[in-house]
């Protein structure tokens, strides 16, 4: 319904590592701020955004989530 | 720097323009938060949902704040909160009845709380010291709302059949009031004009069609040719009519009165 996958990272805290924390489903990258925002808001987040998983680009394996996004976004 | 306003020293006439103003933004968001609650669990995806959760619970958070304001003028704002009948009520008369559809929900996002942002964008660089220290995180919240109504905003208008014609017939319904409310120019919306608190009416309206033009236009409404709905209240700053009985209850928490604690 709402076309593309974000990954969405974050760091708690100045100098924390970024973390993968979840995904959102999103029409465009404005949108998928909010949702990310408003989704994942257990935390004071000091930093979060958002990457298209079309984006992420696999380096070892070719079986998982990101590596299916992005074969699925080359055959379109 | 404007020059801070002493509430103290306004003559009484100001001082009830000034409590409108405070009542009719407060209860707009009050209003707005509500319709934003009732798509919790009907929004097109668990995101959305989650995200007009988070929304209802800006505006209600805002309304807390705008209501406080009432202090500086030496009114109670927990009787306004909860003791008023839904004919005392000033919000917004766009927000009196519930939202039928997704689509009129996205519609209110853009002209109901885009107007709600654009007054309260003109009332944070005012004279009044409450507005400038409490507005700006509003607005910073705010963002959030605008990107998600103007993406939504896009994407009926661009679809066929019945969403965009829902977007547009929304839209039509909406625009009247909240250019009533943005462009009264009465005595009271003129007196806190002319001490400073907010914009004046033609400053508003301007600032909040240069914000929605491009948006409504993809609908193919133009809103420098939508007229204001004509009758006004001007006791209440708000066109003729109130919101739902329903929807007042809920405001009021009249359910949850036998455990209210303030």
């Amino acid at each position: 319904m709402l076309d593309k996958v974000y990954d969405v990272f974050a760091r708690k805290d100045r100098g924390d590592q970024l973390v993968h924390i979840g995904y959102v489903d999103a029409m465009d990258d404005e949108t998928a701020k909010v949702h990310a925002w408003t989704t994942y808001d257990e935390e004071r987040w000091f930093e979060m955004c958002v990457v298209e998983r079309t984006a992420i680009v696999p380096v070892n394996r070719d079986d998982g989530p990101f590596a299916k996004a992005r074969r699925a976004a080359h055959h379109d | 720097m404007t020059d801070v306003l002493d509430v103290d020293s306004l003559p009484a006439v100001d001082r009830r323009a000034l409590e409108r103003l405070i009542l009719t933004l407060a209860d707009s968001k009050r209003l707005m938060g509500i319709r934003y609650s009732d798509w919790l669990l009907g929004a097109p995806s668990i995101e959305t949902g989650i995200a007009t959760s988070s929304m209802a619970q800006d505006e209600w958070g805002h309304a807390r704040l705008v209501y406080a304001m009432l202090k500086d003028l030496d009114i109670d704002p927990v009787a306004v909160e909860h003791d008023r009948s839904p004919e005392e009520y000033a919000s917004i008369g766009a927000l009196d009845q519930e939202m039928p559809d997704w689509a009129a929900l996205v519609a209110a996002m853009v002209l109901v709380d885009g107007a709600l942002t654009t007054a309260l964008a003109s009332f944070a660089e005012g004279t009044f010291e409450s507005a400038r220290g409490r507005v700006p995180k509003m607005l910073a919240e705010e963002e959030f709302h605008a990107s998600l109504g103007t993406a939504w905003y896009r994407r009926l208008a661009r679809s066929e059949g019945d969403a965009r014609r829902l977007l547009i017939e929304a839209t039509e319904a909406m625009l009247p009031d909240v250019l009533a409310w943005l462009g009264a120019d009465d005595g009271p919306a003129r007196a806190v004009a002319n001490a400073g608190v907010i914009g004046p009416a033609d400053e508003l309206l301007a600032a909040f069609r240069d914000r929605v033009r491009d948006v409504v236009a993809l609908a193919d409404i133009d809103v420098d040719r939508a007229t204001a709905t004509t009758g006004w209240d001007e006791a209440r700053g708000r066109t003729p009519g109130h919101p739902d009985e329903h929807a007042v209850e809920r405001v009021r928490g009249d359910k949850n009165r036998a455990l209210f604690v303030e």
